[in-house]
C-alpha cells in the first residue's frame, strides 16, 4: 500500500524535470527558430560534450575552481562569523564592510579584480570566495549570536577555555545555521563560477557556452545549461545529503518527545 | 563553605537610569546545607546565584568559596538551569559524559560513571536518545545528571523546576531529594514556589523586591528524610508555608506603596 504514495514522492521531481523538458519542447516547436532548440535537440548534443576531451578538461577546471574557491571562503568565513557572533567589538567592525560589500554582484567586480590579477585561476577563484563568504559568514554570525549563554556557562563551569567554548559549543550549536549558509554559497559559487567564466574567458563550462553562443552553436549552448543545471542539483543534493547526517539531531522531524516526567 | 559579602549588583539599561537588582546581600552558606533563595520575580535571586556560580561579577563586594574570592565559574560550583542548556549535539550520554571527558577521566570510565548517574536520575534506557527527543522533566534529570557527572561541590539550582508542570515538579523534587541525601552537597536553590523552598529547605532565604535585599532567613526545622505526604500535614510545614508567603505579601505592598 506505500508504494503508491511513496513511488509518487520520490518520482516527483522527476516528473517535474521531464515536465519542463515537456513545456520547452512544445515551446521550440511553436516557436520555431534557429536561436531555440528543441529540448531533444539540446539533449541529444550532451554526448558529444561530454565525450570531448576538450570539454572535460574544461568543465573540471570550473569545478576546480569551484571547489578550491568554496573551500577557502568557507574555512575563512566560518570562524570570522561565528567570532563575529560572539564578540561585539568584531561585529561592528566587519559589519559595515560586509554590509558595503553584499549587494555588489560580485561577478561585476571581475574586470576590477582581472586588472589586478590577470585573467587566470586566481581572479576566478577569488570572485568565487567573494560570492561564497557572504551568507557563510552572515549565517554563521547568526548561529553564533543565537547560542544560549546558560550552554557557554554550562561549557564554563565544566572547566571550558573561552577558544574550548568556541570551538566545543558554539560550532557545534550553530552548525544548522552554519550549513544552511554553506547550502546558499556552494549555490552561489557555481553561479559565479559560470560568470566569472563569461567575463574571462579562457577555460571552463562558461567559456564552452559562451563561446557555442558566439559561434551561433545554440543546441550546445542549451546543452550546456543542462550540463551546468545538472550540476547545481548533483552538487546540492550532496550537500543536502551530508547536511541532514551532520545535523540529524535538530532536525525537525526529529521532534517527538516522549510522555515521560 | 560560601560566603556573599555585601554584594551589590548595578545593571545599565538602555534608559538613562541605571537598576539596581542586589542591594548590600550578606549571607553566609554551610558546608552541605539545602539553602533557598526565595522571592518574587525580579528581585535579583538569580543573579544571586550567577554571581556565586562566577558567571557574573557584582558590581560591588564579593562572594568567597572556601575563603577564596570567586572570580569566574569552574567545576566546583555546577550549575542547573531552568532552561536546561543541554548540549543538543549530543545524546543524553554524551551531555552526561561531557563534564568528565574535559576533566580528563578515561573514556570507559565516564561513560560508566555517567550510566550509574543516568539510573540514578531514572532515565536508564534513554542513553543515546537526543535532548530534543526529551520532555521538559527528561531533560532536567539529564541536566542534574550532567551537573554531578563532575563532582561539584556545590550546586546551584536556578528555577530548575519552574518551566514544568506541577506534577512533573512534584517527582522532580521527590527524586533532588532523595538524590541530596545520599551525598549532601551544599546546594544553593533559586525558586519563587513557597512550597518547595519550605519542603526541600534547611534554610529559606526571603528576598524583597527591587533592590533585591534580604528580608528574613528562616531556618527550617522539619525532620529528614522528607515525605511529601507527612509533611502535607504536618502543622509546622504548614506554619512554614504560611509564614513565609505572608513575608512575601508584605514585600509586595511594600512595593505599591509610592
Amino acid at each position: 500500500m506505500i508504494s503508491g504514495h511513496a513511488l509518487l514522492t520520490r518520482s516527483a521531481p522527476l516528473l517535474a524535470c521531464l515536465g519542463l523538458l515537456g513545456i520547452w519542447q512544445v515551446a521550440a516547436l511553436i516557436i520555431n527558430t534557429d536561436s531555440f532548440p528543441t529540448a531533444l535537440e539540446a539533449i541529444r548534443a550532451i554526448p558529444s560534450i561530454l565525450g570531448d576531451k576538450e570539454s572535460l578538461i574544461n568543465i573540471f577546471a570550473s569545478l576546480r575552481r569551484m571547489a578550491i574557491g568554496f573551500g577557502v571562503a568557507v574555512i575563512v568565513s566560518i570562524p570570522l562569523g561565528l567570532m563575529m557572533g560572539r564578540s561585539r567589538a568584531v561585529a561592528s567592525f566587519f559589519n559595515p564592510l560586509l554590509m558595503v560589500t553584499y549587494p555588489v554582484p560580485k561577478a561585476a567586480l571581475m574586470p576590477i579584480i582581472m586588472l589586478w590579477l590577470g585573467v587566470g585561476d586566481i581572479a576566478k577563484m577569488l570572485v568565487i570566495f567573494l560570492g561564497v563568504s557572504l551568507p557563510v559568514i552572515y549565517h554563521s554570525f547568526q548561529g553564533a549570536k543565537a547560542v544560549e549563554e546558560k550552554m557557554l556557562w554550562s561549557g564554563a563551569a565544566m572547566g571550558l577555555s573561552a577558544a574550548q567554548r568556541m570551538a566545543r559549543i558554539v560550532l557545534p550549536a550553530a552548525l544548522p545555521e552554519i550549513l544552511t549558509g554553506c547550502r546558499t554559497g556552494l549555490v552561489l559559487a557555481l553561479i559565479t563560477m559560470v560568470t566569472s567564466e563569461m567575463i574571462a574567458r579562457q577555460s571552463g563550462a562558461g567559456n564552452i557556452l559562451f563561446n557555442a553562443l558566439d559561434m551561433g552553436q545554440y543546441d550546445t549552448v542549451y546543452a550546456m545549461i543542462i550540463i551546468i543545471g545538472a550540476m547545481g542539483i548533483g552538487l546540492d543534493a550532496g550537500f543536502e545529503r551530508m547536511r541532514s547526517k551532520l545535523v540529524k539531531w535538530s532536525e525537525p522531524g526529529f521532534d517527538i518527545p516522549l510522555s515521560f516526567a | 563553605m560560601i560566603e556573599i559579602d555585601r554584594v551589590s549588583q548595578v545593571f545599565r539599561t538602555s534608559g538613562r537610569q541605571d537598576h539596581l537588582a542586589l542591594s548590600e546581600i550578606s549571607l553566609a552558606i554551610e558546608d552541605g546545607a539545602f539553602v533557598s533563595i526565595l522571592g518574587p520575580s525580579g528581585c535579583g535571586k538569580s543573579t544571586l546565584l550567577y554571581i556565586v556560580g562566577g558567571f557574573v561579577s557584582p558590581t560591588e563586594g564579593a562572594a568567597r568559596m572556601k575563603g577564596k574570592t570567586i572570580t569566574g565559574p569552574g567545576p566546583d560550583r555546577g550549575p542547573v538551569f531552568q532552561e536546561f542548556a543541554l548540549f543538543p549535539w549530543k545524546s543524553v550520554l554524551g551531555n552526561v559524559m561531557y563534564g568528565p571527558r574535559q576533566q580528563g577521566v578515561k573514556t570507559a570510565d565516564a561513560e560508566a560513571q555517567s550510566r550509574a548517574l543516568i539510573e540514578m536520575v531514572g532515565l536508564k534506557g534513554f542513553e543515546h536518545f537526543y535532548p530534543k527527543e526529551l520532555s521538559g522533566g527528561m531533560k532536567q534529570r539529564v541536566a542534574l545528571a550532567r551537573t554531578l557527572a563532575y563532582h561539584p561541590a556545590v550546586l546551584l539550582m536556578d528555577e530548575p523546576f519552574g518551566a514544568l508542570d506541577a506534577h512533573t515538579r512534584t517527582r522532580l523534587q521527590n527524586d533532588l531529594l532523595n538524590i541530596w541525601e545520599r551525598d549532601r552537597k551544599t546546594v544553593l536553590f533559586v525558586t519563587h514556589s513557597v512550597e518547595e523552598a519550605v519542603f526541600l529547605s534547611d534554610k529559606v532565604v526571603v528576598m524583597t523586591r527591587s533592590p533585591g535585599r534580604i528580608k528574613e532567613i528562616v531556618d527550617i526545622d522539619l525532620p529528614r528524610p522528607r515525605r511529601r505526604a507527612e509533611l502535607l500535614l504536618d502543622p509546622r510545614y504548614q506554619k512554614y508555608v504560611v509564614d513565609i508567603e505572608r513575608m512575601i505579601d508584605d514585600t509586595s505592598e511594600d512595593e505599591l506603596r509610592p
